[in-house]
């Protein structure tokens, strides 16, 4: 397979690491941006849980950062994890891109904390928000040419991402009861737009990291990406069918709607997790056909 | 620390020499070659690389090599055996970072003939 790299032990544990790192960024990020958004619309306890998991996912974020030092340090020395701690090791890690990154990135999610504060704590959480996506444009290969392209979709694709995959656990929780229905078709029409802009800000970034749709094939990047995107593509039929079927069975009042919706929206976390390991695999052990 | 190193090796070899990012170039001895004597060994990188670990091995046991090049980024690494070489065959197997900041890893095998 070309353009992919050795997988030994340590490589699976950049890869766990980086998804949990993933996961939590678009949970922080998307818990504020969720509040921002619909805090006139959620009820009280809603916005409670919003809130209450954009900060628990923030401080799971610094920990993965921390941990993710350690194994890249682990990686690059040959020592094995005896290399994690190496502050030899740790400093060339601080000093690449993974050091100005995680500047960005632990600033923006110890920021992120501030959406526990009433008032003016959800701006200040908005600008924590933007510096954790700001952080993934300054490492790994949107670092390329064209620079300002890469950062400015990459920037866009998670911003996006984060707005979904944040919004689906106080979604769930409002599709408790009927009472939630006005939100959940709120959502579903904001989604339209900002999923829209996530599928073409992917598909934009993939064009410009593979060259031609040519090179998806018989590459590690191309398959891992086309694995990906159809996990997407079903968890994009899956949203499709609670916004066209489940939500309004909700607001109907349809006996069982809300526990299908549940169900159907747990699903699509776990897809969500699927996508992330993914992202993670690509990002870590395989090489974008522009630069093989 | 050489003793770890030794043991994070057959993990690299056995993985193989593809790396991700940076394409080694070229390398002396080239990949698969056999020759009469290594006087120096010698990789070239596309674009600079961070060579953090390197470990010069025949059947899995490791040679002694000075290396001529530290760990700063680097578009050439240098390294030479601190002995002749004697006939066998060996490896030398790489890691480091690549100026984006991504973990490489590499390597290449040739022969030292009779």
């Amino acid at each position: 397979m070309t353009g992919l790299a050795p997988i030994d032990g340590l490589a699976v544990l950049a890869i766990a690491a980086k998804a949990a790192g993933y996961a939590a960024a678009l949970l922080a990020m998307g818990g504020v941006l969720f509040v921002a958004v619909f805090r006139r619309l959620a009820t009280p306890d809603v916005l409670r849980l919003a809130r209450r998991i954009a900060a628990a996912a923030a401080l799971v974020g610094l920990a993965v950062l921390a941990v993710r030092f350690g194994i890249r340090a682990a990686r690059i020395s040959g020592m094995g994890l005896d290399g994690a701690t190496d502050a030899t090791m740790l400093g060339f890690v601080w000093d690449s891109p993974l050091g100005v990154a995680a500047i960005w990135r632990g600033f923006g999610e110890a920021v992120i904390l501030a959406v526990l504060l009433p008032g003016a704590g959800l701006w200040i959480a908005l600008g924590g928000s933007a510096a954790v996506a700001v952080s993934y444009a300054q490492v790994g290969h949107s670092l390329g040419d064209p620079r300002a392209a890469l950062a400015l979709l990459l920037v866009a694709h998670v911003l996006a991402a984060s707005f979904w995959v944040g919004a689906l656990a106080p979604l769930r929780r409002a599709g408790a009861g009927p009472e939630g229905g006005a939100l959940l078709h709120r959502f579903g029409l904001v989604a339209m737009g900002v999923v829209a802009g996530l599928a073409v800000a992917g598909a934009g970034l993939a064009w410009l990291l593979s060259g031609s749709p040519a090179a998806l094939f018989g590459t590690a990047y191309g398959w891992v990406l086309l694995a990906k995107v159809a996990v997407v593509a079903a968890l994009l039929g899956l949203a499709a069918w609670n916004k066209l079927r489940l939500v309004p069975a909700l607001a109907a009042g349809t006996p069982g709607a809300s526990a299908s919706l549940r169900r159907s929206i747990a699903l699509e976390g776990a897809m969500v997790a699927l996508i992330l390991v993914a992202t993670a695999a690509i990002t870590t052990v395989t090489t974008p056909p522009v630069n093989l | 620390m050489i003793r770890s190193a030794i043991l994070a090796l057959p993990l690299s070899v056995l993985a193989g020499a593809a790396a991700a990012h940076s394409k080694a170039e070229g390398t002396t001895p080239a990949d698969g070659a056999t020759v009469a004597e290594v006087p120096m060994l010698h990789i070239v990188f596309d674009a600079p690389m961070r060579v953090i670990f390197a470990a010069l091995t025949r059947d899995g046991a490791e040679i002694a090599m000075d290396r001529e090049t530290g760990m700063e980024p680097v578009a050439e690494f240098h390294a030479v055996p601190a002995e002749t070489l004697a006939p066998g065959t060996y490896r030398l197997d790489w890691r480091g970072m690549a100026e984006d900041g991504h973990p490489m890893q590499g390597g290449f095998g040739f022969t030292v003939s009779d």
